[in-house]
């Protein structure tokens, strides 16, 4: 996953939160210092917010009977559009998917054409992994959750992210851990409607890039089924080189860009 | 001494032999009730025959009408030849008005089916999703009444599934399910709160309807109007009503009843009724062999009992008719009791649905697909008495061919000394 398909995924969720006020307006119990719920999400949203890069990302998906190690190269403009493209193993090389705001457009070289992906696809796997389609675009659930600070110390504030009942999400809560001062996200938790965690993505690896903290590693994990993990990790990342437009194209989609 | 006339007798001789002949039917009882019984139990066998075949294949349309089609259904004929939302019809409320005018039309209610994604955290599922007015689709459909756990739809917000989707989903009553539907606007997403579970009895409906409001579904949908409008219309008279709203519809929309939304499995049913015509026939033809074996039997224990009354006047051909009315009156009333006891049985078989736990229970998940419940009617139509009757034409043609033409070359002096 780019930074710029995480932050969207992130943004959509915390920036619904934001967008709709109902996070706490003034401090209160629990809040972080003098800052509300909508303050450390707006303060998350802002740090995630990228800046261009061309990069490889190594993703590995591990089943209990084997482990699927994929390369890609990304590029992305830091904001709503990134191109990825598979280059190994050679069984899956040349596909390719083009993100432009929730729009999801997949490159399938064997079809020698590309394809919007229809919501029925898109909660599909994404590569087999344990993310979806709908990750990697971002879903937007503006105005549909309710985000307060269930707990804070020194190592994490916690948001807690309730959707609304007419919410287009399956999951009963969405659990935000944050880290204090640099507002870079540790984890995000999703729980059914039972109250069990079912999902957990994980943070690490942090760098600095131009004043911001950013991770460079996230791991998801299957919380149902033992030995599903799927790991994401940024190499060779470029944030000098500028990514012209034509690279956001369906032309860049079949045919790359560099 | 003249030889005996082929020809049927007439006026007082025919009335005479006729009476002659019921007489000797209780003459002779225990010959009498064992044609009776045996003509009865033919035709009791073929009366059952037809009417299991017409009830088993009437309630596999009954089924697809009122659990999974629906008994008519109006809608544009793009849709029917593709349906996608799209080609959906713009004035529904248009459609009832006029379709309510027929007196065979006793309800209708609007509808769109899509097809749609639902997701649970922890899989999803690809459902055909259908969007009611909830107020009146029990008028049309059977599903509201299936509803064995929770309640139907009270307004937009609210998701009805088969209980087979709620197991694969494993979602619960009061739980919320998202829904993914690519609009004719773009992809829609929807998150609906399960309140009722459908146990209608069969893998085809549980294991895959998804009832959503009508408001909800235009929402997903972009479908301003309806993908059809569906009509209650007694069994067996979809296509004659039908052809009544076709009559008076105007442009591209048009009335299809349920026989013309099966698609594949309409030809099939065509041709199950069409191959039981062959074994129908083949009952009636041993019943009629039995009737006339019966027949013969009697005939050739009476040889001496012909043999004098033969010698006291009566010829030969005269005795042949005589054979051939005690045959015809015996195999009548045993029709006749064959036809009370067979519409007797079918009534009964109705009335405690036993054919629904022996069809069930014998075919078991041979009939998935079929939307077949374990209600299961039997036919109880006119037409088979007139069936059964072959039986009797059958028999009085044999026992005239064979045991009246053994009597016709009777020889009396050889047939009074038979032991």
């Amino acid at each position: 996953m780019t930074r710029s398909l995480l932050r969207t995924l992130l943004a959509a969720a915390l920036l619904a939160a934001a967008a709709t006020g109902l996070a706490q307006s003034e401090p209160a119990a629990g809040s972080s210092g003098s800052l509300t719920a909508q303050d450390v999400l707006d303060r998350v949203v802002e740090n995630l917010r990228g800046v261009s890069q061309w990069a490889t990302l190594e993703l590995t998906v591990q089943r209990p009977d084997r482990t699927t190690d994929y390369e890609m190269q990304i590029v992305t403009d830091g904001d709503k559009r990134s191109l990825a493209r598979v280059t190994a193993p050679p069984r899956e090389a040349g596909q390719a998917f083009l993100s432009i705001d929730t729009n999801l457009l997949i490159y399938n070289p064997r079809l020698g054409r590309s394809l919007r992906l229809p919501p029925s696809g898109r909660s599909n796997a994404f590569l087999g992994s344990d993310l979806s389609y709908d990750d990697l675009a971002g879903e937007e659930y503006k105005d549909q959750y309710d985000a307060t600070i269930s707990a804070q110390d020194a190592e994490a504030i916690t948001l807690d992210l309730t959707p609304h009942p007419e919410a287009p999400t399956p999951y009963g809560k969405l659990e935000f851990r944050v880290r204090p001062g640099s507002y870079v996200p540790l984890s995000l938790t999703f729980f059914d409607q039972r109250g069990n965690a079912v999902k957990r993505m994980t943070f690490s690896d942090f760098v600095e890039v131009r004043g911001k903290t950013v991770p460079e590693r996230f791991e998801v994990v299957d919380l149902l089924k033992d030995g599903y993990r799927t790991v994401a990790s940024w190499t060779g990342v470029d944030y000098d080189t500028p990514v012209p437009d034509r690279c956001f194209t369906e032309a860049a989609l079949e045919r790359g860009c560099r | 001494m003249t030889s005996p006339s082929r020809r049927p007798p007439r006026g007082n001789g025919a009335a005479s032999l006729a009476r002659l002949a019921w007489r000797n039917l209780w003459r002779q009882r225990r010959r009498t009730l064992l044609l009776v019984v045996v003509v009865a139990y033919a035709t009791l066998a073929i009366v059952f025959f037809w009417g299991f075949t017409d009830g088993f294949l009437d309630s596999i349309m009954n089924a697809q009408g009122r659990l999974v089609a629906a008994p008519v259904l109006v809608t544009t004929e793009h849709y029917h030849g593709d349906p996608d939302p799209a080609n959906a019809l713009n004035d529904p409320p248009a459609v009832e008005r006029l379709a309510l005018e027929d007196p065979r039309v006793h309800g209708a209610a609007p509808r769109i089916d899509f097809g749609a994604l639902l997701r649970s955290p922890y899989t999803m599922e690809g459902v055909l999703a259908r969007g009611v007015d909830p107020t009146r689709e029990g008028q049309v459909s059977d599903l509201p009444a299936s509803i064995s756990e929770g309640r139907m739809l009270a307004g937009p917000g609210e998701i009805v599934l088969g209980r087979g989707v709620a197991q694969r989903l494993d979602a619960r009553l009061g739980e919320r399910v998202a829904i993914d539907v690519s609009a004719m606007a773009g992809p829609q997403a929807l998150g609906l709160r399960l309140v009722g579970l459908i146990d209608a009895g069969t893998p085809a409906v549980d294991d895959s309807t998804a009832l959503i409001d009508l408001a909800d579904a235009r929402t997903l949908t972009g479908v301003t109007g309806a993908t059809g409008v569906a009509l209650d219309v007694p069994l067996g008279q979809e296509t004659a009503a039908a052809q009544a709203i076709n009559a008076r519809l105007n442009g591209t929309v048009r009335a299809y009843p349920v026989s013309e939304l099966l698609g594949a499995l309409q030809r099939g049913l065509a041709a199950e009724r069409i191959q039981m015509i062959p074994m129908g026939l083949l009952f009636s033809l041993f019943a009629a062999v039995a009737v006339t074996t019966t027949v013969v039997v009697s005939v050739l224990e009476r040889m001496r009992e012909f043999g004098v009354i033969v010698s006291l006047g009566l010829d030969q051909a005269r005795l042949a008719w005589l054979v051939t009315f005690e045959s015809v009156f015996s195999t009548a009333l045993g029709w006749l009791a064959g036809l009370v006891l067979g519409y007797g049985l079918l009534w009964v078989l109705n009335l405690t649905n036993a054919l629904g736990a022996f069809v069930t229970g014998f075919y078991g998940d041979l009939l998935q697909g079929l939307a077949l419940t374990d209600q299961i009617s039997a036919g109880m139509r006119p037409e088979y008495a007139l069936f059964a009757s072959i039986t009797i034409a059958l028999a009085a043609l044999f026992s005239a061919l064979a045991p009246a033409r053994r009597v016709r070359r009777l020889n009396p002096a050889a047939a009074m000394r038979t032991e």
